[in-house]
């Protein structure tokens, strides 16, 4: 094991590679044999990763599993690889997404089934890289490199729109990230590192710190997405396949709020404190008018797409709160979201496979045919709405609770997003479940055995972080105090 | 000093030449074509081992073989030998190209190639640009059998080239008159002594305007399009990678040898000129139906993004200019050989909107096309992404931080016109005939470019150590031994 453990996360990052070069090896007639090693790939990827989340000691500071190898001695660039308590996290919630993609996509991806499965397995090195990545230039290829097979994703197996989507998608993050490069760049200039435990200690002048700021500001900000330019994220998520979708609200949209955490803040801290009124006036805006525009929402996906927006609302008001409460409760909000909406986006896949159909309209009544499936689906939206009990309530409060100590009035303005959540999500939950009998649904085909292995361990989660939430909120403790003692 | 006449080291491009004359003398009575292919082979082949094992030396001021010029001579020696292939390849299914002047013309292009990038004045350097230029016209013309308008790109290219030429000679009459001299080094000690600063800077936006021309620059560049698609395929792609990787490699080392004084103001003549270029370049490859075409415009562009490092003014950034333009080498042979595989079995694909559903029927070569298109657009973890961000970085470091900014941005639009073929390759739909069957001329070239793209992404550390090492050794045995 001593040899696993000193290079645990390089095993994490590359071990899906081993799976890419055996299915780029196989006849692509021969899907099972695809799926069931893509499967078994990402099984043994989850098991390392647990792995490092049990070996990970949440009573220190700094990174630990430190991996750092010459990569380009040219420009001073290191194979650097590290987690500390923000980042720790994600890893397992990386794999697991991919997990549930994998499973949910079993049967309902039909055509160039080689390539769906090999893109799945590069967005899963490319995810854990993104969230290992100490070396700004790993960390930036790693970041972009998700585009790729996203673009694919959605663009091959997606919707109807599908192109309008990936395209616009694919553009706007792009647009964002090259801000960052000219950051990283700069960065590179003036102390000649991309090393981030070194660059996190410097000091700037003001305005060139504003800069900076808001060059990595711009490319976190698409991403997460924050209220102006959160266009692309509908588009995307409505059209992508049900596992584009998982991976995007998953995964890909925390990238946004990692970002925020590891690298913007920290590194600039002076102009993200002065500019943090503008991110928590957008934040706010952001949960009000997603939560609204999910109320006359006709679309099942696009609604939580929404939804999605109005929660990451709520991760940017706690990370701009500065206040370790928030903080947490935003790192903790970031993976409920991942797991809840993920489920959501699974639940929809679920009936759109057996319907085709996205309009809430076209259903109604569904808990009288599929019992099972309502149950799952009502678990999920109660976590999403924040109930006490569930995982969504705890991050939701800790945000809130955090946020009110430093900024009062954004808390009162953002608490009314849990209301407006309720609303549309109950409403949503009655329109499909309840009401009568949609003949279109009437004679539905019960759940499969992948479906029901993929919804079954997010609820053990949700009910999980609801009830013992220390477990959790442990690992960030230390790390996040150290960040914002930093920051002070 | 007197001077040498060192045979030994011209030792390549006379085999060359020879090679080529025996070609173009036998051809008439030779039945199988193939055979042009094979001696083309051996010779790039044993050039190679020539230009690895002869010491370097001097032959006359006017030739010298050094660091530089031989290491991107191996360049260009790597690149011709994957063109060679193509072309092979390219001449099986169009078999009214003859194949022996086609070879002989590529040789002979490639002693242009090799005599600029030794050249030590500006005269020879004139001279090769011409010896490299005008088998090329007569390449794209030999397409005419298939296609009625590459006479029209052959002499627009042809035209457009004098006119380069003109420029080229107004200028080293201008350099000759102030400076009174040819050799490079010799210009450099005149300006050293701050003589005609800006008489011989005029000089020299003459020789760029020429090499603009070449290098298919902004207010130069209607040329392109028409000579990319009129021409041959791997006769476009010689045009793309290794006319444009001799020309800006000679370029960066005029301004190294001859004209570094200049350097800075050099890069400001350009700041304009590369970024309309870039500029240019990528909008209109966004509305370009015919892949060539498109291709033609983002080589334009692509040239621009060379042309960053040179605006940077430093010899880090001139060697980034190099090492983009050497992984625009490889990526755009790697891009023309999968062309040439679409044109040998169906022509009509070569049109963008006609490759939908492509991957349904060939796969492995849908997943070319995604390498090399993102390598293209510059999307990591791909050779164009290091190749564009070593560029930016040699830009951000001096102060031309405004123009790195503009230059992004406009990559941004860039990506837009690679992503659309890859969107109709991968996401539209149709039905189509397309029999196909691999042939090893094919799968060598672009497997091994393929490779390279993701390898040189992932580990560029050995290529660029390799190129900046290179500029280093040589700036320093320049200024140190002279």
């Amino acid at each position: 094991m001593e040899f696993l453990l000193n290079n645990l996360l390089s095993w994490i990052l590359w071990f899906p590679l081993i799976g890419i070069l055996i299915i780029l090896f196989t006849d692509r007639k021969n899907e099972s044999f695809i799926k069931w090693i893509s499967l078994i790939t990402i099984i043994v990827d989850c098991i390392l990763s647990l792995y490092l989340v049990v070996n990970f000691d949440f009573s220190k500071t700094g990174f630990q599993f430190i991996e750092k190898k010459r990569w380009i001695d040219f420009i001073n660039s290191y194979y650097f690889l590290g987690v500390d308590g923000v980042s720790i996290l994600f890893i397992p919630l990386s794999t697991l997404t991919t997990l549930f993609c994998i499973l949910i996509s079993w049967n309902s991806i039909k055509e160039l089934v080689k390539e769906f499965y090999l893109a799945l397995l590069f967005t899963n090195i490319a995810m854990v890289g993104t969230f290992c990545a100490l070396d700004l230039v790993v960390f930036y290829i790693f970041w972009e490199a998700i585009l790729i097979p996203m673009y694919l994703i959605i663009g091959i197996w997606g919707g109807p729109r599908r192109i309008y989507s990936t395209i616009k998608f694919f553009l706007y993050t792009f647009f964002g990230s090259v801000f960052m490069l000219i950051g990283i760049i700069y960065l590179y200039i003036k102390f000649g590192t991309f090393d981030y435990t070194i660059l996190v200690n410097q000091k700037y002048p003001f305005l060139v710190e504003s800069f900076l700021f808001l060059a990595f500001a711009i490319a976190f900000a698409i991403k997460v997405p924050m209220w102006p330019v959160h266009t692309w994220l509908p588009d995307a998520h409505t059209e992508a396949p049900t596992a584009g979708s998982v991976i995007l609200a998953g995964i890909l949209i925390k990238l946004g709020g990692y970002g925020f955490i590891r690298f913007a803040i920290p590194m600039f801290p002076q102009a993200a404190l002065y500019f943090s009124k503008l991110f928590l006036v957008l934040s706010v805006i952001a949960i009000i008018y997603a939560g609204l525009v999910c109320l006359v929402e006709e679309d099942l996906k696009r609604l939580i797409a929404y939804s999605s927006v109005s929660h990451m609302g709520f991760v940017t008001l706690g990370i701009f709160s500065f206040n370790p409460i928030a903080m947490k409760g935003a790192i903790l909000q970031m993976i409920n979201h991942g797991i809840v909406t993920g489920a959501l986006f699974m639940c929809v896949g679920i009936v759109y496979d057996r319907t085709h159909s996205r309009a809430i309209s076209y259903y109604g009544g569904l808990a009288t045919s599929m019992p099972i499936y309502a149950a799952f689906f009502m678990v999920f939206t109660l976590a999403s709405i924040g109930l006490p009990g569930t995982n969504g309530f705890i991050g939701e409060f800790l945000i809130l609770l955090g946020a009110f100590l430093s900024n009062k009035i954004m808390v009162v303005f953002g608490a009314t997003g849990v209301i407006i959540g309720a609303a549309y999500m109950l409403w949503l939950y009655q329109r499909v479940f309840f009401q009568e009998l949609n003949p279109n649904v009437a004679e539905m085909p019960p759940l499969k055995i992948n479906e029901l292995a993929a919804l079954i361990l997010p609820t053990i989660l949700v009910f999980w972080i609801g009830l013992y939430p220390n477990l959790f909120l442990n690992y960030m403790t230390t790390s996040v105090q150290n960040l914002l003692m930093n920051l002070k | 000093m007197g001077v040498t006449l060192n045979f030994s080291v011209i030792l390549t491009e006379i085999i060359f030449i020879l090679i080529s004359s025996f070609i173009f003398l036998v051809d008439k009575f030779v039945k199988n074509k193939n055979y042009a292919f094979y001696i083309t082979l051996m010779t790039l082949i044993s050039a190679s081992y020539l230009i690895l094992f002869i010491p370097f030396g001097e032959f006359t001021y006017a030739y010298k073989a050094d660091f530089y010029s031989s290491t991107l001579k191996l360049f260009l020696i790597g690149g011709a030998l994957l063109i060679s292939l193509i072309s092979y390849n390219y001449l099986q299914y169009y078999t009214n190209l003859n194949s022996g002047e086609y070879y002989g013309f590529l040789l002979f292009s490639m002693v242009g190639a090799f005599l600029m990038l030794s050249g030590m004045d500006l005269v020879t350097i004139y001279l090769a640009l011409e010896l490299m230029s005008f088998p090329v016209y007569f390449l794209i013309a030999l397409n005419y059998a298939y296609n009625r308008s590459s006479l029209e790109g052959a002499l627009k290219y042809f035209i457009v080239g004098s006119l380069g030429s003109v420029f080229i000679l107004v200028g080293l009459g201008i350099v000759y008159y102030f400076a009174g001299t040819f050799v490079l080094q010799e210009i450099f000690q005149n300006l050293a002594q701050n003589l005609y600063f800006k008489e011989l800077l005029i000089g020299f936006i003459f020789i760029l305007v020429g090499f603009s021309i070449k290098l298919s620059l902004v207010p130069f560049h209607m040329w392109a399009p028409d000579a990319y698609e009129g021409a041959p395929v791997p006769v476009t792609s010689f045009i793309a990678s290794i006319v444009k990787f001799a020309v800006i490699a000679t370029l960066v080392k005029i301004i190294l040898i001859g004209f570094n004084p200049l350097k800075v103001e050099i890069g400001e003549v350009l700041i304009p000129i590369i970024l309309a270029s870039i500029l240019i370049g990528n909008v209109m490859a966004i509305k370009q139906d015919n892949i060539i075409r498109m291709l033609a415009y983002s080589s334009i562009a692509h040239a621009g993004y060379a042309g960053l490092g040179l605006i940077s003014a430093d010899y880090i950034g001139y060697s980034f200019t190099v090492f983009y333009m050497l992984i625009y080498l490889i990526t755009v042979i790697g891009t023309f050989g999968v062309l040439v595989f679409l044109a040998n079995f169906k022509k009509e694909l070569l049109h963008i909107p006609n490759m939908a559903s492509l991957c349904k029927k060939t796969p492995f070569v849908s997943l070319l096309i995604l390498i090399l298109m993102f390598s293209l657009a510059g999307v990591p973890p791909t050779a164009g992404f290091i190749a564009k961000f070593y560029v930016f970085m040699s830009l951000v470091k001096t102060k031309y931080v405004w123009v790195a900014l503009i230059a992004i941005l406009f990559a941004v639009i860039g990506a837009y016109p690679y992503l659309r073929v890859l969107k109709v390759v991968y996401m539209d739909k149709q039905e189509f005939e397309f029999n196909f069957k691999y042939d090893f001329t094919f799968l060598i070239p672009v497997c091994i470019t393929a490779l390279l793209v993701i390898i040189i992404g992932i580990y560029p550390k050995p290529w660029t150590d390799m190129i900046y090492k290179t500029m280093y050794f040589y700036i320093s045995s320049l200024f140190y031994s002279s």
